[in-house]
């Protein structure tokens, strides 16, 4: 028992701290209209796969780094809290399903390019109503002749368009599957969406016959495990993001001058702040409790997970919101990056899920029945 | 980092419950004796006790069914500043009494002029020969009608700035010219707290803790060690009901079948789970033998506004019924034998939780004060001498 981080993690984190804020800017979706066209995703994520963290997560059989939920987190939380525009998560939840649900072959194939830094990925799941429910109806696998062949839609897949392989959750005979599809071929088409979240690339799949190729692991057995993990990935992001909004604001709450005094002498901006600081501090214990939780293999680790997604990301849109009432009238312009962390906050909130739906799971778990 | 508590085959387990075993009706000095009353200080009062052992502790204490000594201002606050500013002769003669739960402590600070400016009090001690004659009234004073023993902060130097002139005192409550008035809470319940009148009562000199101008230093670590101790999950002030009660409860009734009630439960589960987590990390400082810090003060903004919760939704979950007074939420009752473990009183006394022990608003101005750095409240009357500002009417 020990609720402290390691001298290692702290180093790590200290590292990815420094790293991100020489080399990752966000300097050009600041200005005014940007989309994401302009937020550098493929020389960002040159830089980020020179650090080698796309393998982080992998084996070392296959060239990653083999590292745990903990390490991941002290580098993914220095993305989440510098927004740093890069296909890093797209490619994280591919890893991950290649790793739980692939076999052997399709993980020699995919993931020592993904360590390499050779090979982007994205999962595409979510219907156009957001929903990852099973089995899902937009998207279809037909066994033929010469194979397995998707057609339909699947929405939400972020980093779609940077991606150079998709894992595809389709529908086969009212059974939900998981498939390897080559993202380059003809019959993909990829359409980023207008995502207010300009900082990350999120796009509608089509399929028109697409040549696919089963993964091995059921839905039964793959989504549960990829589902934990991706909700605690976006909890990092939103604890790591809340932490960085509180600080930004304590600092501006210092400087910024009103009636003579410093605006953080005034209780109404002093307790705000509190609270702020409060919701970061319970975000990020109930961030690293997932992350204990699912490098271990818990018991609680489902709990963990769906607990950290619904707080975090609550807690990231209110300090988010909070911040651009503290900044006044400059906060709520394009050029100051408040309106960034609050449409993060606001996207990791609703991607996978509201927080209803979690805390609806976690009352499940915990008086016992399904999950 | 490491979550996992400790379990069932802890090689520390053994021998504390061996000693259960063998002492299966202990008295509070036997417990004293033992370092199971205060584990994390060092000995011979402690056992120098690390968050496991702590921890092991309380669930063997829980499991052979032991109540531990209830002496919560000299347990959970003040009696540590013996420790550290006390004289060999204060500890050995308050210690063991306060440990084993024989003499209970009270806190004698606040005053009916106020109890956020604390520096702003009234009561003054002035020196007479080898004695402080005390002068002054307290109030909102818990267990002072059973106390033996009071922790007062008294003004022994009205010309000095108002902080920098009190001093604590370890009295007699039996001491001629103490008397001690009973004032009836929300709740209706007698003995919650009452007002005390200090009237030329003696007290010797050696009873001083620590040095004179002293008090001021000495009250505030005493509140934050309190704010450290207080802050764990059950919803008045670590006692009572905890939000997994609350959702047992709320599953036993089958009200978790409404949505927007079980939306709310859920809410203050996780709530409640997370601040279970941030306790444990305190026992952890704790261990390391930090001064407790303003981060108690942060575990205690989150901690009091969501007992309330908790008790606020079972109450609600009642309807109408719950303004039945003694009517319980619950169709199992909890197993504590506390006076927080009834529902019912635990609610109707949850709204003194963000005023006792420093305020909810104090908390927020220390938490952004001390750890976010932000600006100091104004205070006109911190700087001059406090003789100055009680002429100018303050
Ligand atoms: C159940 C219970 C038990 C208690 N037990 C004890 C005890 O054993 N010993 C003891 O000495 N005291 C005890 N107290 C008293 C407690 O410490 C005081 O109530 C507390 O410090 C507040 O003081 P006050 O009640 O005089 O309120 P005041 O200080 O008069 O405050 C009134 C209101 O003004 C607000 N306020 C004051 N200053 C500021 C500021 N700078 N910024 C913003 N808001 C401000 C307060 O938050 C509060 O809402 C107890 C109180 C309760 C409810």
């Amino acid at each position: 028992m020990n609720f402290a981080l390691s001298d290692d993690h702290q180093v790590l984190q200290q590292s990815a701290r420094t790293f991100v804020e020489k080399e990752i800017s966000l300097g050009r979706v600041l200005v005014p209209g940007a989309t994401v066209a302009d937020a550098d995703y493929a020389g960002n994520w040159a830089k980020i796969a020179a650090m080698g963290w796309p393998g982080l997560v992998i084996e070392e059989a296959h060239g990653g780094s083999g590292l745990s939920c903990i390490d991941l987190a002290m580098v993914l939380g220095e993305m989440g809290r510098s927004l740093a525009p890069s296909p890093f998560l797209g490619t994280l939840f591919g890893t991950w399903a290649i790793q739980k649900g692939g076999s052997a072959a399709q993980q020699a194939r995919v993931l020592p390019d993904v360590a390499a830094g050779k090979a982007r990925l994205a999962l595409a799941i979510a219907e156009s109503n957001g929903t990852t429910d099973a089995p899902g109806r937009e998207a279809v696998a037909v066994r033929s002749a010469g194979g397995w062949r998707l057609t339909g839609v699947k929405s939400f897949v972020i980093d779609a368009a940077s991606a150079d392989w998709l894992v595809v959750a389709a529908q086969d005979g009212g059974q939900r599957a998981f498939y390897l599809v080559d993202a380059r071929q003809d019959a993909v088409r990829v359409d980023a969406l207008p995502w207010r979240d300009v900082t990350r690339e999120v796009c509608d799949v089509r399929f028109k016959d697409a040549v696919a190729e089963p993964l091995t692991a059921d839905d039964a057995t793959l989504w549960p495990w990829l589902r934990d993990r991706i909700l605690f990935a976006l909890a990092v992001e939103s604890a790591a993001g809340t932490q960085r909004v509180l600080e930004m604001t304590t600092d501006y709450a210092k400087e910024r001058t009103a009636f003579g005094r410093p605006i953080g002498a005034y209780q109404a901006i002093k307790h705000g702040l509190a609270d702020m600081l409060g919701l970061s501090e319970c975000a990020n214990t109930a961030m690293l409790y997932a992350a204990w939780a699912l490098s271990e293999d818990n018991a609680r680790g489902p709990v963990a997970a769906a607990m950290a997604k619904a707080y975090c990301c609550d807690a990231y849109v209110s300090a988010a919101h909070r911040s651009i009432q503290i900044f006044g009238a400059i906060g709520f312009t394009w050029e100051m990056k408040n309106h960034l962390y609050y449409k993060r906050a606001r996207a990791n909130a609703e991607l996978f899920g509201g927080a209803r739906v979690h805390r609806a799971r976690v009352i499940d778990m915990v008086t016992k029945k399904a999950a | 980092m490491d979550f996992e508590l400790p379990g069932e085959d802890h090689p520390k387990r053994q021998a504390v419950r061996s000693w259960f075993e063998a002492n299966p009706h202990p008295s509070g000095a036997d417990l004293a004796r033992a370092g199971y009353v205060v584990p994390h200080w060092p000995r011979p009062w402690g056992l120098a006790a690390d968050p496991e052992l702590q921890l092991i502790i309380d669930e063997e204490m829980k499991r052979a069914g032991v109540t531990a000594p209830r002496n919560p201002v000299a347990i959970n606050n003040c009696a540590q500043s013996l420790l550290t500013h006390g004289s060999e002769a204060q500890r050995q003669k308050f210690l063991p009494s306060a440990l084993s739960g024989e003499s209970v402590w009270c806190m004698l600070f606040s005053e009916p002029s106020g109890g956020s400016d604390l520096g702003a009090l009234r009561t003054t001690a002035r020196r007479e020969g080898d004695h402080y004659v005390v002068k002054g009234h307290k109030i909102w004073t818990s267990l002072a009608h059973e106390a033996k023993v009071g922790v007062l902060v008294a003004r022994t130097q009205p010309d000095l700035p108002k902080h920098q002139g009190l001093s604590q005192f370890l009295v007699d409550m039996d001491s001629p010219g103490v008397s001690v008035r009973p004032i009836i809470d929300m709740s209706g319940h007698e003995n919650e707290y009452n007002e005390v009148f200090l009237d030329e009562v003696r007290v010797p000199a050696d009873r001083l803790l620590g040095k004179e101008g002293e008090g001021w230093a000495l009250s505030m670590i005493q509140l934050q060690t309190e704010r450290v101790a207080l802050s764990k999950p059950g919803a008045i002030w670590g006692s009572g009901p905890s939000a997994r009660d609350l959702v047992e409860g709320l599953a036993e009734t089958g009200a978790l079948a409404d949505a927007a009630l079980r939306d709310e439960a859920a809410e203050i589960y996780v709530e409640g789970e997370i601040l279970r987590l941030l306790a444990y990390r305190a026992l952890s400082d704790r261990m390391n033998a930090r001064t407790p810090g303003p981060e108690g003060a942060i575990r205690k903004m989150l901690a009091a506004p969501h007992g309330q919760r908790v008790l606020d939704l079972a109450k609600r979950a009642q309807g109408a019924r719950g303004l039945i007074a003694g009517e319980q939420p619950f169709p199992t009752q909890l197993s504590g034998d506390g006076p927080f473990d009834d529902w019912d009183y635990a609610f109707w006394f949850s709204p003194a939780v963000t005023l006792g022990v420093g305020t909810q608003e104090i908390l927020k101005n220390v938490v952004a004060e001390r750890v976010l750095g932000m600006p100091r409240e104004l205070d006109p009357t911190a700087r001059e001498p406090w003789s100055e500002t009680r002429r100018k009417g303050g």
